[in-house]
């Protein structure tokens, strides 16, 4: 295999390494604002389980949570393919941090701005979703865009459950034809040249919003 | 559950290991981490640029990543000098948690403030004797929740070390899989032991981050807020 080659092959991988990323992304930012609107705001029963879950999904590590979700719930008889297993996994245990971030956003709005939304006759959930929420986008992309990048990086876990992400073209490459340093490079430099600037620009956006503070 | 006791008395075992990984990487990491801390806030450009260099690349490099090409690449000659795989998951995950806690800690001694500085170097203190003796004795406290954080996140990391072949605690789950069929019941034991070992270490992080920020003040939660994105940017 000649280097260009196997760079093909590892690029295939890292298409494959982004959709993990991506929806494990989407799963996260979508589910963490869930449990967090559900803790903020009224919804009582909701309260007390959403905080042991995140408390529980913080505390385990994510390759234990990929095995539960692909060998657990394969061993009930759903199939559960090793890419959706990814997704579902890591967009799970991120959503415990994501709620963090949200949860730090909602405390940046003064409380009087519910209180102008209720008085005006708003639903709770309108003034959530037309008075916090909007408010708190700036203080919340920083830290999303941030676990984005992690994601990019905790999506090579899904090469354990034999989804041909990049990690896993890699390791075959290299077990096929013992180019390490080849792959290596690679990797490392796909890497570094996709997730370091991107770190640099959330660094710079976050300064900006603390600024703005 | 068909023979919890036994199972968990084969967890153990890996249980053991996966503390040990922890502990040996703990302890590396902290060191190494200090020393690249100081060398980012040093006077010389060269130690300054390349300890920035290093936290650059290794927060770039996902942890698994960097386990595996470890064990490919040193794998044959660790075995012949006798060192096990054991030490290469430590030396990966040292290399890797420390790029991270590197900048924790230095953002713990950027916030001693600059006339601390001012003072021991206008007492005729060289730059090394007064990180030494004035720096370094006032960081060291607040630095402290984000340390038992770190350890959180490499007790929760030290579970890929399964995949490069070490006898940890995920691994010896896998195999007790491999014999039982029962991977839902044997996963979510391990998940509980986690758990179990980590909400204490938590729970202590969070009591000991209040206890300092009302100490400190602004010192103690500025070391906080640096750790977040290294919190989640994880592995």
């Amino acid at each position: 295999m000649t280097f260009s080659e196997i760079l093909a092959d590892l690029l295939t991988g890292a298409m494959v390494t982004v959709q993990i990323a991506v929806g494990a992304w989407a799963v996260s930012a979508l589910l963490g604002m869930l449990f967090a609107v559900a803790r903020d705001r009224g919804m009582r029963a909701a309260v007390i389980p959403i905080s042991v879950l995140v408390t529980v999904l913080r505390s385990i590590p994510q390759l234990v949570v990929l095995y539960l979700l692909y060998f657990g719930i394969g061993a009930l008889g759903v199939d559960v393919p090793p890419l959706i297993a990814a997704i579902l996994a890591l967009g799970v245990t991120d959503a415990a941090f994501s709620a963090e971030y949200y949860r730090a956003g909602f405390m940046t709005v003064p409380a009087t701005q519910r209180e102008a939304g209720l008085s005006l006759g708003l639903s709770p959930l309108k003034v959530m979703r037309l008075v916090i929420i909007p408010q708190t986008i700036p203080f919340v992309v920083p830290p999303l865009l941030n676990s984005f990048v992690g994601l990019l990086k905790t999506a090579t876990l899904a090469a354990a459950v034999g989804a041909p992400e990049i990690l896993y073209r890699g390791q075959t490459v290299m077990q096929t034809t013992g180019r390490l340093v080849a792959v290596a490079a690679i990797v490392i430099g796909l890497y570094i040249v996709v997730t370091l600037p991107l770190t640099r620009l959330v660094a710079r956006l976050e300064r900006r919003v603390r600024a703005y503070a | 559950m068909t023979d919890l006791p036994g199972w968990l008395a084969i967890l153990a075992g890996g249980l053991v290991v996966t503390i040990g990984l922890t502990a040996a990487t703990g302890v590396l990491a902290v060191i190494w981490s200090g020393l690249l801390a100081t060398a980012s806030i040093s006077p010389w450009r060269w130690l300054r640029g390349t300890a920035r260099l290093y936290a650059d690349i290794f927060r770039s490099i996902p942890l698994l990543a960097l386990l595996i090409f470890v064990y490919f690449g040193l794998g044959p000659y660790a075995s012949k000098l006798g060192v096990s795989s054991f030490w290469l998951a430590v030396l990966a995950l040292t290399l890797s948690e420390s790029s991270y806690m590197a900048e924790v800690y230095r953002g713990a001694l950027q916030s001693i403030p600059g006339s601390q500085w001012e003072a021991a170097l206008s007492l005729g203190l060289s730059w090394p004797a007064t990180v030494r003796l004035v720096v370094l004795p006032q960081a060291l406290l607040p630095a402290i929740p984000s340390t038992v954080n770190a350890l959180i996140a490499t007790l929760k990391d030290s579970s890929l070390a399964s995949l490069i072949a070490v006898n940890e605690v995920t691994q010896t789950a896998t195999i007790l899989v491999s014999d039982t069929f029962l991977p839902l019941q044997v996963y979510t034991v391990l998940g509980a032991l986690y758990f179990v070992l980590i909400a204490p270490l938590s729970y202590v992080s969070k009591r000991l981050e209040a206890m300092l920020g009302s100490q400190f003040g602004v010192r103690a939660r500025t070391g906080a807020v640096a750790l977040q994105p290294v919190a989640d940017a994880r592995v």
